[in-house]
């Protein structure tokens, strides 16, 4: 026996958990997956378009249910570069870029990663485009990431 | 607009972490690799024999620097038969249901280890029967270098 031998304990917390979308967010999911498109949600008072749909408008209280379809293309309204490497539930490999795209035709901005771009490169007001995953994922990751347009 | 079923949503995270364990059960978790011996520590004071070893007495603040073998048999205090596996946050897996788990009173302890037993339908599993650690052949330093116990006689 090693004198002192000092032992460090590996060890692993697997998390996993499961959440129903509901109707909306289904819906949007179900159009992404089948028809790679992005819908949206108008407030019959407001006019304001959610993108990702949700039941209710936050300012007016309205129940919304007039569907629309967004670009998939639309401009950075901000961003963040992640640059920390924390294995085990990342989606991309650091450094990487997460953003809060405005679609065309949607007035709420839509979270999601960056891709075929050095992220020291990514501006506010940048216009990227959805690109697609090849294999549905039954998740948002049916977008692969936003790239430059 | 056709109405399909709400969508479930899955994932899976996993956080890897480590920690030290300390001058006390590093001690114990060498022997149990190297030697397959369980080291124990015991209070000068009130001679309580700790397992997992500890490096403080908790009823005499004594520091505890008289380290004993334990076992290897010893005497199932309580036990339950899993059918519902919880996620081990060790291995970040989860173990074959149905599996046993159970306070094991080790000869010349006071305190109970716990771990896993091997399943028996033999109705031999019950509290007050004597068991004995299957060490691993592969041995890393963790408890899991005890692969279970198992009863005998």
């Amino acid at each position: 026996m090693k004198k002192n031998e000092e032992i460090v304990v590996e060890s692993k917390l697997t998390i996993p958990y499961n959440y129903f979308a509901g109707e909306f967010a289904s819906r949007f999911y179900d159009e992404l997956e089948e028809n790679h498109r992005f819908w949206g949600i108008k407030c019959p008072k407001c006019g304001r378009i959610y993108v990702p749909p949700r039941q209710t408008c936050g300012p007016c209280f309205q129940h919304m249910e007039e569907w629309v379809n967004v670009e998939t293309e639309g401009v950075i309204s901000n961003f963040t570069i992640v640059r920390y490497a924390e294995p085990g539930y990342q989606p991309m490999e650091p450094p990487f870029a997460l953003a809060l795209i405005k679609l065309g035709g949607a007035d709420t901005p839509f979270v999601h990663l960056l891709g075929e771009v050095d992220p020291d490169q990514v501006r506010i007001g940048m216009k990227v485009g959805a690109v697609f995953a090849e294999e549905k994922t039954g998740d948002i990751l049916n977008i692969r990431y936003f790239r430059p347009v | 607009m056709e109405m399909k079923p709400v969508r479930c949503i899955s994932y899976k995270a996993d956080l890897v972490y480590r920690y030290s364990a300390g001058k006390a059960a590093s001690r114990f978790l060498v022997d149990l690799r190297d030697n397959k011996k369980i080291m124990a520590t015991r209070c000068q004071k009130c001679g309580t024999t700790y397992i997992p070893p500890r490096s403080v007495c908790g009823q005499c603040f004594v520091t505890l620097n008289e380290w004993v073998e334990v076992g290897p048999q010893g005497t199932l205090t309580r036990f339950t038969v899993v059918q519902f596996p919880f996620w081990d946050p060790i291995s970040g897996s989860q173990r074959a249901v149905p599996y046993v788990l159970g306070f094991i009173h080790l000869d010349g302890a006071d305190l109970p280890l716990q771990h896993y037993l091997e399943k028996s339908d033999s109705g031999d599993l019950k509290v007050g029967a004597r068991v004995e650690p299957v060490f691993k052949t592969e041995r890393f330093g963790t408890l899991a270098d005890i692969e279970y116990f198992r009863i005998v006689g």
